[in-house]
């Protein structure tokens, strides 16, 4: 099952500004079942790219937020989720068809269930 | 409540017709005080914008190369936000009493610039006699020092702005927002939650139309912008995100209201200045170079409807250059450097009409989109916001007089190549704008 997993980055990620829950390490887990991962966020996606590199992760994409429906049309995934802490994120996920995740919710990492 | 005397109506040059000023060249910037910056507030006192402001201020003390018993006088501007704050009763945080010496205002060096709050902090201050509030912004600030003075009110004089960023989102859940009901001017305006810069989107689509321009031709001048205020070392974003932006960055932004993208707005911040102004005399003594004060003017919205329009911005502009060129008996081909105010960046270049900069002598409205496409580097015969403003340091609306004051006196850290003899800083809207002329010379 291919799952595509958007992280928003200030307060949700723990390198955001402010720092969120979301660890390097749950993205790395995340990364190693084959989930397609990436930040949709409203830092500029070229500060985007350079953070990612900075923390020595490849990821498949990085967009500005309100380009989700973009990401969606770009890959192929049985489920998208975005991840994030504000009702934007939240209204910005669910206007283009992924399922949203607060923040806190994604801690538990859920989506480990979800290729079980 | 503890409060100071705010500023006479009388003392703004708010009209034509008034001569050169009074106090051209006698008035003079020297030690400039920058705190560290922080995107919010983590509640430690030692983190406050009062703590920040009192660092500015030693800063600016050291930089003049004075004795902090030689200032005799301060002007502050109290409100250190336009966003979401305290309620003014609210207690300060556990510990803050164990740090800072209190005074009546809770809210004193947390939410609110208090100069008695300064003082019962900075005992080192023995002599401050002078003491005014410029209400409302930095800007006033500044042009209220001047006018001191020049009056002869206070010699050795402290500008100070802190500006406080709490935790959350900063327009949301303020104002009318936060309320149940809405009374005053915002039972018309803000009912139904329009952004912060939705009024500035208006005029900008209106500016396009009439003149044929389009939001992508301001990318060379927010590129521009992030280049300038990156190489500032007291910047937010030199100090916490040195990423530069670039064209396609800026034209994927995300519309907060369309045609003004996330990157038209400037970032809250907390961050302090403290700005030393004396007499030309006494300027002489200090240490920095001085940077006079050729005049000063005002502008304040015209009573109308419940928005500005694009014809009260062009009018007021004009205005605020004609009485800036007449108060300092310059022209606009004398200026070396614009510092105009860009929180947020779509009016920018109604500042820049206004002062007929870079105009060459020949243009009237709508040249300013084009002029960002021509070199308006720090390198360039046309050195547009040198300092990069808020959307290239974080939103305070001081930046750009502070590198006004760097230019003139040679040593801003994005120092134009060409002589920095002339240049002009103000703030904030087109319409509302308190601005200064900054010479090398007193001449």
């Amino acid at each position: 099952m291919a799952i595509l997993i958007s992280f928003d980055i200030d307060g949700t990620l723990e390198f955001g500004d402010p720092p969120g829950g979301i660890t390097l390490e749950m993205v790395k887990r995340a990364q190693d079942l084959g989930f397609l991962i990436g930040s949709c966020s409203d830092r500029f996606p070229s500060a985007q790219k350079s953070l990612w590199e900075a923390r020595d992760i490849q990821v498949d994409f990085v967009a500005a937020k309100h380009m989700l429906p973009d990401i969606r049309q770009r890959f192929e995934a049985d489920i998208y989720v975005h991840i994030g802490d504000r009702d934007l994120d939240r209204q910005l996920a669910e206007q283009a068809g992924f399922q949203f995740l607060w923040d806190h919710e994604g801690e538990a990492e859920p989506w480990l269930e979800w290729v079980k | 409540m503890a409060s100071h005397p705010m500023t006479p109506n009388s003392w703004h040059r708010n009209r034509e017709g008034l001569g050169i000023w009074h106090g051209r060249g006698k008035v003079a910037a020297t030690g400039v005080g920058t705190s560290p910056t922080a995107r919010r507030w983590d509640e430690k006192p030692e983190t406050s914008m009062g703590a920040l402001t009192l660092i500015a201020i030693r800063k600016a003390i050291e930089d003049a190369g004075i004795s902090p018993s030689e200032i005799d006088g301060i002007v502050i501007t109290p409100e250190s936000t336009t966003g979401v704050s305290n309620d003014p009763n609210t207690p300060p945080p556990e510990g803050w009493d164990q740090v800072f010496k209190m005074v009546d205002y809770p809210q004193a060096g947390i939410t609110r610039g208090d100069i008695d709050w300064i003082l019962v902090n900075m005992p080192e201050l023995t002599n401050v006699q002078f003491k005014m509030e410029g209400r409302g912004c930095m800007s006033v600030s500044f042009t209220t020092a001047a006018e001191a003075v020049a009056r002869g009110l206070t010699h050795t004089c402290l500008v100070i702005r802190g500006w406080h960023n709490l935790a959350g989102r900063y327009y949301v859940g303020q104002g009318a927002a936060a309320g149940d009901t809405l009374a005053g001017p915002q039972k018309y305006a803000g009912l139904w939650g329009a952004p912060a810069c939705a009024g500035t989107a208006m005029i900008f689509e209106e500016y396009c139309n009439k003149y044929g321009k389009n939001h992508d031709m301001m990318a060379p001048f927010i590129v521009e912008q992030r280049k300038n205020g990156l190489m500032n070392p007291d910047g937010f974003y030199s100090q916490h995100r040195p990423e530069m932006i670039t064209v396609e960055d800026y034209l994927s932004g995300r519309w907060i209201a369309k045609p003004a993208n996330i990157y038209d707005n400037d970032l809250p911040i907390q961050a302090a200045l403290a700005v030393i102004m004396t007499t030309a005399e006494r300027a002489k003594n200090h240490r920095p170079k001085p940077a006079y004060v050729l005049t000063h003017a005002q502008t304040r919205p015209e009573s109308q409807g419940v928005t500005p329009t694009l014809e009260s911005w062009e009018r007021l502009s004009d205005k605020m250059g004609r009485m800036l060129f007449e108060g300092a008996g310059i022209g606009p081909d004398d200026l070396d450097f614009e510092n105009m105010y860009d929180g947020f960046t779509l009016f920018h270049q109604f500042h820049l009409e206004g002062l007929r900069f870079g105009a060459n002598g020949e243009k009237g409205r709508g040249y300013a989109l084009d002029l960002y496409q021509e070199d308006i580097s720090i390198t360039g015969p046309n050195p547009v916001s040198p300092s990069g403003g808020n959307n290239g340091n974080g939103r305070t609306r001081f930046w750009n007089h502070r590198d006004s004051i760097l230019q003139v006196q040679g040593r801003s850290p994005s120092q134009i190549s060409k002589p920095a003899n002339i240049g002009v800083s103000g703030s904030h809207m087109p319409h509302m704008c308190d601005s200064l002329i900054w010479s090398s010379s007193p001449d």
